[in-house]
């Protein structure tokens, strides 16, 4: 037996050896989590989660994580996603104050609600199916009406317009969804420490939820691995972005409220994720102090920069970079623990203003019109006080250009008029040649699929003003079509504007291979910016109505054959001769039943009947239909009366 | 001969009807505010609660089909975002951090509640949207919103009936989904939408009788509207007091209610139901405790299991503490204003009944009646 043992150690050894090497050789799932700040210039601030976690490629069949969730993984293989982004929005960002022309704004100012797109790497009579199934899918997996997005008349696909040129793409937006609790819920446990340790600790659900703007967006794309017998790896980015108002206890307007974490959020940060590669916390301040001081030693400088007369940081950054349009302190939250917990606070001592970048054009839609019948979408681009400053002009034909595209659904109900698209330039109409430089239209079919439109502006670099209005119908919606709150409108999903031209992009000038979240903001991401919801009200049905004429179309029915066969059947004279005979027998109710006919055609009960029935029915009928007629007649006269106010 | 086969016809019609008497194997939840808008707030806080129970009492979230018909924790008139509560102390919130909601907003439909109970989904809908229940599963249906004779209301835009319900158990059971199934429901005149059940193995219990409302327990000034139904508000009273490991009985439960304190009176359905509802622990329903099967060969270390399965139908901690629960649920009832919210059905059909009554002159009633149906007829005519 011992033998057998001492003969089995070395093969174990070898074994365990053999599987670290081939453990080593392959890249090792990572997971990385990183908080940004941000003051605004409106007093308030900004909190970027982001939450990155890399599966790299292996064999796909029955794999194993380490860290990578699981559910998203099958969802990738199920569905053979290449690339997808689904977001969970309320508030509305404001470009203005927030800034437009940022990696931070454009990826994730989101439209309310909730928004979907994918692209599928399956063959192209599949991705609708495909694209229903993943809806599906999501909806049990986040907690929310995403299974909305498969029929037809909801969803579009975008060819060009939408920034990702694909056909195998799938577009959908959900204005009206719900975003609380039980969304975030499904999306923190994917995350390796969900909500227990680590910066995702300081979700406090009240806090999120009480900002003016949240937005939690999950981004996933494959990448390629390139070899053979190898799958694709999977990239899945988190984010959730708060703009939240510090409690402030100082009178002064102009003075910026000092925060910290613990007064944002009502917790701190108690150490990292254990399983995270890297957890930092960073500190962006815009537009300020950036000038200052160029080429002076970093390590008097630093000290400088985070204690200094304008305002002071509770703790001693790492590191701090520099950028163009600002500075970045950056604090890694290893260090932390339970005797002391990472609370950074910034304190401002004197008051300060700065401005964001924004993006050239600022965009802003609107309906027009008014009435149950009709109306048009406007959608006014403004230039902004940045627009000459910032690069991306075009030279075509001499001329300085800036480009813009729009994108929009509309849903069927909503029937656009295309031929009445008219374009303002300054205040006066150009002709489409002049400005329009693409355009693709997809009309909507009733009930079937939704209207979609894409336009490439050419704007001159000098424009002030560009206005877009296009006219639409009403349509009527089948009585089981409507919602249950009907009466609130129904909503027009958010236009996409985007600068194909303009790229934001965030450069720190370091070796930053090692932070997700600033090599992501290095990247050039496109310059986009959704416009708002629009509401429109439909012609709603008094959804009472048919029970009320169900009603009353019975009442009369039976009133009326009843009375029919009463007369038919009923041998009046026979009766009377009968009743007569039995003398004063008759039981009470048909007493009061002969007092009520006699009642009704207006004669004394005892009567004698001398004349023939026939002749009284013909006196009777003449004065019914006098009768009639008066009645009808004061009813037409109250109606007319009625109707003409 | 004949006895042996009469033996046998015995025997094969015991095993018949032992064979659904198959071993308790799961519990799930089916939890459904049927109500829409900010003022029906407290629909959503009775499922909430009844959410909150039954998870505690141990059934875990993919076992629960929640189903809420509106957001109230994130609505923009909540002063208090991401929180529900079910009492102005505002002690619990019962959204907590960890809510999962199965089907909410738009998808609260008639259609989507059938589908649950019933199983019949189309292909692509997530197991976690769905009622994976089995021959073995004890069900709780807890319904609540805003009903009459016969239905429940759906979002104010379609009605449950009393019917639909009924065939949706009768299938349930065919379909073997459920071993035993519980229906509580909290809506004016609930008793009357259990009039169709005929499935066995089904226990009903309804907040009202027909004629009568369910009543909202009280107002919190600073949510702005009622938070608690009156049903609800004493069941969770009951359920409070108990832990995973309490045996209190079914019928514990049903005694306290008072229909003072209800202002309605609580109907029970229990012809349906074999067992004694004295023997029956409320865990049957709204926790999830398994009884454990014992094998004796490897572990003998604990054979509490008798112990264990007696049950206390006594009113195991009511008894104690039930006086000066009623003393407080009394001053409770002092302080708090009560707000009657009436159905308006029933309402309707009271003020109707009792001006008919007040009328004397029968007479001139029916001459006007027909007077005015016919002037009816003549405009509905010219209008047509």
């Amino acid at each position: 037996m011992a033998s057998l043992v001492r003969s089995w150690i070395p093969l174990l050894i070898l074994q365990s050896f053999l599987v670290a090497v081939a453990f080593g050789s392959k890249e090792a799932e990572q997971f990385s989590e990183a908080l940004l700040l941000k003051p605004l210039p409106d007093r308030k601030v900004l909190a970027h989660f982001h939450f990155e976690n890399r599966a790299p490629p292996s064999n796909s069949h029955g794999r194993h994580h380490h860290l990578f969730p699981k559910a998203i993984s099958q969802l990738v293989q199920k569905f053979r996603v290449k690339e997808m982004e689904l977001s969970f929005t309320q508030g509305r960002w404001n470009h203005e104050h927030w800034g437009g022309f940022d990696p931070l704004s454009s990826m994730n100012a989101k439209p309310v609600g909730v928004e979907l797109w994918a692209v599928f790497d399956v063959p192209q009579s599949q991705v609708d199916t495909s694209w229903k199934n993943l809806t599906h899918a999501l909806s049990g997996l986040f907690c929310a009406s995403i299974n909305f997005l498969e029929s037809s008349t909801s969803y579009a696909a975008p060819t060009w317009g939408f920034g990702t040129n694909s056909d195998k793409l799938r577009y959908g937006s959900l204005p009206r969804e719900a975003v609380c609790t039980e969304n975030l819920t499904p999306w923190l446990k994917l995350l390796p420490c969900r909500d227990k340790d680590g910066i995702s600790a300081l979700m406090n659900r009240p806090s999120v939820y009480r900002g003016f703007y949240h937005s939690q967006r999950l981004h996933l794309s494959t990448v390629e691995s390139g070899q053979e017998g190898l799958g694709s790896g999977i990239v899945l980015e988190q984010t959730l972005t708060v703009v939240l108002q510090p409690e402030t206890t100082s009178v002064e307007t102009n003075m910026q409220p000092s925060w910290s974490l613990s007064s944002l959020f009502g917790r701190k940060v108690v150490g990292s994720c254990v399983l995270a590669k890297s957890s930092n916390v960073y500190l962006q301040l815009e537009g300020r102090l950036g000038h200052e001081s160029k080429n002076v030693d970093t390590e008097i400088e630093a000290h400088k920069l985070w204690k200094n007369a304008d305002f002071d940081l509770s703790l001693k950054p790492d590191r701090v970079l520099r950028e163009s349009s600002g500075l970045l302190f950056i604090f890694d939250i290893d260090k932390s623990s339970d005797s002391e917990p990472f609370d950074l606070g910034l304190n401002w001592k004197l008051p300060s203003k700065w401005s964001c970048q924004q993006a050239p054009l600022q965009a802003s839609r609107f309906l027009m019109g008014s009435g149950n019948e009709r109306g048009a979408i406007a959608i006014l681009l403004k230039a902004t006080e940045s627009q000459e400053k910032l690069p991306g002009r075009e030279l075509t034909d001499g001329r300085c250009t800036i480009k813009a595209n729009i994108f929009q659904i509309f849903p069927w109900y909503i029937k656009v008029y295309y031929h009445t698209l008219q374009i303002f330039v300054d205040q006066q109409q150009k002709t489409d040649s002049e400005v329009l430089k693409k355009i693709n239209v997809s009309p909507s079919t009733d009930k079937v699929s939704s209207g979609m439109l894409e336009m490439m502006l050419e704007l001159p670099c000098e424009v002030k003003s560009a206005a877009i209005s296009i006219e639409y119908d009403k349509g009527f919606l089948h009585i089981d079509e409507y919602p249950p709150d009907a009466n609130q409108g129904f909503d027009i999903p958010s236009a996409l504007i985007s600068f194909p031209s303009h790229h934001a992009s965030l450069d720190f000038q370091e070796e930053l291979s090692k932070s997700p979240l600033l090599s992501s903001f290095k990247e050039k991401s496109l310059v986009r910016s959704y416009t708002e919801v629009l509401l429109v009200p439909l012609t709603t049905p008094d959804f009472s109505m048919p029970y009320n004429v169900i009603t009353i179309t019975c009442t009369i029915f039976a009133l009326y054959f009843g009375s029919l066969l009463n007369v038919l059947r009923r041998r009046i004279g026979e009766e009377e001769r009968f009743l007569k005979s039995q003398g004063k027998k008759t039981g009470g109710v048909k007493q009061l039943l002969l007092r009520l006919t006699a009642k009704i055609r207006g004669r004394p009960i005892e009567a004698p009947s001398s004349e023939s029935p026939a002749a009284e029915s013909s006196f009777l009928s003449t004065k019914l239909i006098f009768k009639i007629i008066l009645i009808a007649g004061a009813a037409a006269a109250w109606q007319y009366f009625s109707t003409d106010k | 001969m004949k006895v042996l086969t009469l033996v046998m016809l015995l025997c094969y019609s015991f095993a018949f009807s032992s064979g659904d008497t198959t071993i308790h194997t799961n519990n799930w939840a089916v939890l459904v505010c049927t109500s829409r808008f900010w003022f029906n707030y407290r629909h959503m806080a009775n499922t909430l609660s009844l959410y909150r129970t039954v998870k505690r009492l141990g059934i875990p979230d993919e076992r629960i089909i929640l189903m809420l018909a509106d957001d109230m924790a994130c609505n923009a008139r909540n002063e208090y975002p991401a929180q529900v509560f079910n009492n102005e102390n505002h002690k619990l919130n019962l959204y907590g951090d960890n809510v999962e909601v199965d089907y909410r907003g738009y998808e609260v439909t008639v259609e989507n509640f059938l589908r649950v109970l019933t199983g019949r989904h189309e292909n692509a809908v997530p197991r976690s949207k769905r009622l994976l229940s089995d021959e073995g599963s004890h069900i709780l249906l807890y319904m609540t919103g805003h009903g009459g004779d016969e239905f429940l209301k759906f979002q104010d835009a379609e009605e449950l009936q009393s019917h639909d319900l009924a065939d949706a158990v009768k299938q349930m059971k065919e379909k073997r989904r459920f071993k035993e199934l519980m229906i509580m429901v909290d809506t004016c005149q609930a008793a009357t939408l259990f009039n169709q059940l005929q499935s066995p193995d089904v226990l009903a219990i309804g907040s009202s009788l027909k004629g009568e409302n369910s009543y909202s327990h009280h107002l919190d000034s600073d949510v702005g509207v009622s938070v608690v139904d009156r049903f609800t508000y004493y069941t969770l009273a009951f359920f409070e007091r108990l832990n995973i490991y309490d045996n209190a009985s079914l019928n514990s439960l049903f005694r306290s209610y008072d229909p003072k304190l209800l202002m309605s009176t609580a109907y029970y359905r229990t012809d349906l139901y074999q067992p004694h509802l004295a023997e029956v622990p409320v865990t049957n329903f709204f926790g999830s405790v398994m009884e454990t099967l014992h094998t004796d060969s490897v572990y003998k270390a604990f054979s509490s299991k008798t112990s264990n399965n007696k049950i206390n139908s006594e009113m195991p901690l009511n008894q104690l503490s039930e006086h000066d629960e009623l003393q407080k649920a009394n001053i409770q009832n002092d302080e708090l204003k009560t707000e009657k919210q009436k159905c308006p059905y029933t309402q309707m059909r009271v003020d109707l009944h009792k001006k008919l009554e007040k009328l004397e002159n029968v007479d001139t009633v029916v001459n006007l009646g027909i007077a005015v149906m016919l002037l009816v007829v003549m405009v509905s005519s010219s209008l047509l």
